[in-house]
């Protein structure tokens, strides 16, 4: 008899499981092109065992979003919601429908980076044309000619893969009903979007630091479709107030929800935010860069599935071994291991004085050592508050801020960091221990403008 | 507009929005600088789409997360089931006297928001705010086709309210305008 299921396993979830019809997917060339791009860059060069790539990571979140699916829509989990609410998800009381938006779901979350990048996101902010991302190049690729007849097999509506593989953010002239908002939310939301859930999982046990682990178990059982509470007294007596609908969980997994958002707060200031990690992909992105010239990432299907990883490697030898060579400097600085060090990291007393210290760090060095000596680096983790609706024992909802002090503690990880070529690094450090306290002034307008100069 | 400028910019319109009662939560500060930059035109480089109660910039989520990542804003937990307010913190107070020009430059903005949508609660504001997202979508079309418009795209909204909205949005526009 013809199998009709696929098992591959797994080190996060033992089995991920596939259907003849999803395993068509998984061997498109869009897809086995993930085989070559790293999930983290260039980060095995800090935490040797980051080697782990976009496939298996894919994979996992496909399973991740099946089964947060089938506990979300679970009969018996959407009786706490208030009847027109119904009306909004009415496609989950149609079994042909419910099966439906479950294929798309999965083979959402099987696609969702298929846009990637080789070494994924180190160099996309300069390297893709202005106002596009790789989030462009996963819808291309969903709606290529190749993955075309694998939808129509599945009977699937390659939009609406799009559509949840990519969430309102990255389609802002898109119009979700309730039903695909959500949905969306469970591949790429803030909160408990598996994307998160599995990236955090799996690149814990490969880098081997356990900050990553969380009870996603149980998280998963406790997830549920809710309103949102009111937002403040005001809004409770509105009766207007329209219902919107978004991912949460029971009061009982509270404390999974919490153990996930500290994860990611740990994951981001040891790993992600490392300060060695960050300096290799500002080599690569300035390698990157320089190699492809004022042209950029060449932004077609065909070209951008011929470029992976290994590609980008062979390039990198190529101009370490030859002077003349566009990134040159920056092969050497990555292959040889000889990378900018740290001269200024962000601490609380400097951002008081200043919100933008680094960048006053950054500049007075340029001009006391030289541009070409110095590297600066700033970034804030993108995410909102940690505000999700929580269903209460009493089956009313209310925030997750009104009942976790731990939420409401929950830093947000920030770099400001200033690396400085090791030639010149110890001499400038010198000088800036010496000339620290006149270099760090409060931000004035004035001062402020010809920064930005 | 750069970071630090607008940082003063959004911290004031917290502040103006709380002395004039409102609860300053994450939405109502969406809605209100939604407001300012269509409205009153004051282009802080955010693009908003038409998300959750009306139009959002995830732009400016990610902002206000940076605002305290930097001390400027603070979170205010409510009690149940209340979601949190947002306060302009000390140093955000500093930050603004030391930008004087941009505060002078926009201080009638702001005043002008903080009095008008300080009293209203997220219904209102996002009643007020699709309406101007309808307007600004559909130029030229009449005031009835604007209603049907914005009912279409938030069906919970009460006619009688939409045309209310409708109306206050192309008021306040052409003010504006005329400007």
């Amino acid at each position: 008899m013809t199998k009709n299921i696929h098992e591959l396993r797994d080190p996060i979830h033992a089995f991920v499981r596939l259907t003849t019809d999803e395993r068509k997917v998984l061997d498109s060339k869009p897809f086995q092109r993930l085989r070559h791009i790293h999930q983290l860059a260039l980060t095995y060069l800090v935490y040797p065992g980051a080697t782990h790539r976009r496939f298996e990571h894919s994979l996992g979140v496909m399973e991740l979003a099946g089964r947060v699916y089938d506990i979300v829509t679970r009969r018996e989990n959407l009786e706490y919601l208030p009847r027109e609410a119904f009306s909004l998800l009415s496609d989950l009381s149609d079994n042909m429908k419910l099966e439906y938006w479950r294929r798309v779901l999965r083979m959402a979350a099987l696609c969702h980076d298929l846009g990637h990048l080789p070494f994924s996101h180190a160099a996309e902010r300069r390297l893709l044309p202005e106002g596009r991302t790789h989030e462009n190049l996963t819808a291309l690729l969903v709606r290529s000619p190749e993955m075309a007849s694998i939808w129509s097999d599945m009977k699937i509506n390659s939009e609406d893969v799009v559509k949840l593989a990519l969430g309102p953010k990255d389609l802002p002239t898109v119009s979700f009903s309730a039903l695909e908002t959500i949905l969306s939310e469970i591949v790429v939301g803030d909160a408990f979007g598996v994307d998160r859930i599995d990236y955090l999982l799996r690149d814990s046990l490969h880098l081997g630091v356990a900050y990553g682990r969380f009870d996603h178990f149980r998280l998963i059982d406790t997830l549920r479709i809710l309103p949102s509470p009111p937002q403040s007294e005001q809004d409770e007596a509105d009766s207007d107030d329209e219902i919107e609908l978004a991912l949460g969980v029971e009061e009982g997994g509270m404390q999974s929800a919490e153990a996930l958002l500290l994860a990611r707060y740990f994951m981001f200031s040891q790993v992600y935010f490392h300060p060695i990690r960050r300096i290799y992909d500002i080599h690569l992105s300035d390698f990157l860069t320089a190699w492809w010239g004022k042209n950029g990432y060449p932004f077609t299907t065909q070209e951008h599935l011929s470029l992976t990883d290994s590609e980008v490697m062979v390039m990198m030898r190529k101009a370490q071994n030859d002077p003349g060579a566009a990134g040159h400097e920056d092969a050497r600085r990555i292959l040889e291991r000889m990378h900018f060090k740290l001269i200024y990291s962000r601490n609380p007393a400097d951002t008081a004085l200043n919100p933008e210290a680094g960048d006053q760090v950054y500049v007075t060095l340029r001009r006391e050592f030289g541009a070409e000596s110095f590297r600066h680096d700033r970034y804030t983790q993108k995410a909102g508050l940690p505000n999700f609706p929580v269903l209460l024992r009493d089956d009313s909802t209310t925030s997750s801020l009104a009942i976790s002090e731990t939420l409401q503690r929950l830093p947000v990880v920030s770099v400001d960091s200033v690396y400085a070529d090791p030639g010149v690094r110890d001499k400038a450090k010198r000088w800036l221990d010496k000339n620290r306290g006149s270099i760090l002034q409060p931000a004035t307008e004035e001062r402020h403008d010809e920064s930005a100069i | 507009m750069n970071r630090l400028s607008k940082a003063a910019i959004i911290t004031n319109l917290v502040k103006s929005l709380r002395e004039n009662g409102s609860w300053a939560g994450e939405t109502h500060i969406q809605k209100s600088i939604y407001l300012l930059q269509e409205v009153l035109g004051r282009d802080l480089g955010l693009d908003f789409i038409l998300y959750k109660h009306g139009p959002f910039s995830f732009d400016l989520r990610d902002e206000l997360t940076a605002l305290r990542a930097d001390g400027l804003l603070d979170l205010e937990p409510q009690e149940i089931p209340y979601g949190p307010r947002l306060s302009p913190t000390t140093r955000a107070d500093q930050l603004q006297k030391r930008f004087p020009k941009t505060i002078g430059e926009h201080s009638d903005a702001i005043k002008e928001i903080g009095h008008r949508l300080g009293h209203r609660g997220v219904s209102a504001l996002e009643r007020l705010a699709t309406a101007v997202y309808v307007s600004q979508k559909n130029p030229g079309v009449t005031r009835e086709a604007r209603i049907q418009a914005l009912t279409e795209i938030k069906p919970h909204i009460r006619p009688e309210l939409a045309s209310k909205a409708v109306v206050e949005a192309e008021e306040w526009l052409s003010t504006h305008r005329e400007k």
